[in-house]
């Protein structure tokens, strides 16, 4: 265990909390220097409404590596001062071998404090997970590969973006055709707008998705795939985030000057909380060394949307 | 007498004559409907039957199969959920230890070799390098093979699932390396390979 890796434990364990919640700044901090990791820093901020549905947001996550640990273990402080309910996977949840054991080193250990809360994991399926997933209770599929579940006045519908077959694209017709919750949030692994150089947008899957996600009124589209934080200038009045660097990074991936990306963050791993409020939602994405790199409130559309919605960001 | 006894006869098999055409007739007329309605199917939705015979008959097998490993629900436990899996592919591998590449695919195979090949030339540079980047080049998979446990699981193409047969929801398509295959989701090993066409190789 590193020096760093020590330190962090210990402030967990002994529930120091050096760090207060700091007021949301007007831009996105700046990248931390790798000197600065061990600062012991933490830049969330508490929910802001009483009744909203509050959660977290990993992409990417099941290296079972250092860094997984570390943010795992910021996200578990971040616990403290965002009571979240619940987390969402975006997928690649166990990369590499799938054996029994690492389940436990790139999944349960990263996030034992969260799961030691009783906070409740919920899965979709990346490309370097076997569909077998499903029936890990922990990550609460229902032994499906797409599912969905209803949180306060809003509708998740957990996508499986690895095999988009003729089956599951009715499946979601139907499914959004009858939700009437106040949010329609969709998560799933390929980012439909992505301004990665490595894999960039998945049009192919956009041209199935996007048409029902526009008619039926989705909100916000949480995707990971690409090793690094992402918020797209709203599409078609949809709001897209790519998470996919909780473990991950890709470096400097995100190409200079794309017009899709409204704030990028590529130079370290992060880790997302959210609150669907009555009318917005408040977004706060965290890095592994516990600096705000972006946050902001997306307002709740009503139906149709236009084309030119633009984040109040903060 | 003798003229009289001729002309019975001839009445006789003149009568029993007619009655072998109208019998005939119809039987006849129905033979013939047949063979033009079996040059009015289209082969094309020949082949489709017989594929989903093939599939249907994996699915037999397999249900006899499943009654020793039975589907697991959900567990805590991922050292059953990978027992199952390993357990279920080797029996399956057993129990078609003679299957060949093509044995499900059957007739089809030239039609989905078309469609394989047409949607691959209707992607981008970009997009065909992004499939193919996807998991090591060169990559051989075959019947009765478990697809690589480390390795990515090619994601679908969703243009190209939206023109191939519909599958049951054990079975899936994946390509791997421009090569079609099927896969048995939670047995994962692979159930078929198309086989025909030598894929070229992408530049």
């Amino acid at each position: 265990m590193s020096v760093r890796q020590l330190f962090l434990a210990s402030a967990l364990f002994l529930g120091i909390s050096t760090l207060g919640a700091q007021a949301p700044t007007s831009k996105p901090a700046a990248p931390a220097p790798a000197a600065q990791a061990a600062k012991p820093s933490l830049e969330v901020s508490p929910p802001r409404e009483m009744d909203s549905v509050r959660f977290g947001i990993l992409g990417d996550t099941g290296t079972g590596d250092r860094r997984q640990y570390e943010v795992g273990a910021q996200m578990t402080k971040a616990m403290q001062i965002f009571p979240f309910e619940f987390v969402i996977m975006l997928g690649d949840n166990i990369y590499g071998s799938e054996r029994p054991q690492d389940f436990v080193k790139k999944f349960e250990k990263p996030y034992e404090g969260i799961l030691s809360q009783k906070v409740p994991f919920y899965a979709s399926l990346g490309n370097h997970d076997d569909p077998t997933q499903r029936y890990y209770k922990p990550f609460n599929m229902n032994g499906e590969r797409f599912y969905t579940f209803k949180k306060g006045d809003a509708r998740f519908f957990a996508l499986d973006s690895n095999y988009m077959d003729q089956q599951q694209l009715k499946w979601i017709e139907e499914q959004l055709s009858g939700a009437n919750d106040r949010w329609k949030i969709a998560f799933f692994h390929h980012p439909l707008y992505s301004s990665g150089a490595r894999h960039g947008s998945e049009v192919d899957l956009r041209t199935r998705l996007e048409p029902l996600f526009v008619k039926y009124g989705v909100d916000i589209v949480f995707a990971g795939h690409e090793h690094f934080y992402e918020r797209i200038v709203p599409q078609k009045g949809i709001y897209y985030f790519t998470q996919g660097g909780s473990a991950k990074l890709r470096e400097g991936n995100i190409r200079i000057n794309s017009a899709l990306t409204a704030k990028g963050f590529d130079t370290d791993n992060v880790f997302m909380v959210a609150e669907l409020g009555k009318d917005s939602m408040q977004f706060q994405v965290v890095s592994r060394t516990g600096r705000r790199v972006d946050s902001g409130s997306v307002p709740l559309m009503p139906e149709p949307k236009s084309a030119d919605d633009k984040p109040r960001s903060q | 007498m003798l003229k009289l006894r001729r002309w019975q006869m001839m009445r006789t098999g003149l009568a029993l004559f007619c009655l072998a055409l109208c019998i005939s007739l119809p039987a006849a007329r129905s033979l013939v409907v047949a063979a033009v309605a079996q040059q009015a199917v289209n082969p094309l939705a020949r082949e489709m039957a017989d594929f989903k015979k093939r599939v249907d008959a994996y699915l037999q097998l397999r249900k006899t199969i499943t009654q020793k490993y039975p589907e697991v629900k959900e567990t805590g436990n991922p050292t059953k959920i990978h027992e199952r899996e390993v357990a279920l592919g080797k029996a399956i591998g057993l129990a078609r230890a003679n299957a060949k590449a093509g044995d499900v695919f059957g007739p089809l195979s030239g039609h989905l070799l078309k469609v394989v090949e047409d949607d691959w030339n209707s992607r981008s540079p970009a997009d065909q390098k992004a499939i193919l980047s996807e998991i090591p080049r060169g990559l051989m998979l075959k019947v009765n093979q478990p697809y690589p446990p480390k390795l990515p699981l090619v994601t679908a193409p969703p243009k190209l699932l939206a023109q191939l047969p519909v599958l049951p929801e054990e079975l899936e398509y994946r390509l791997v390396d421009r090569r079609l295959l099927l896969r048995d989701r939670d047995a994962n090993v692979i159930v078929d390979v198309l086989v025909g066409a030598e894929p070229k190789r992408a530049e």
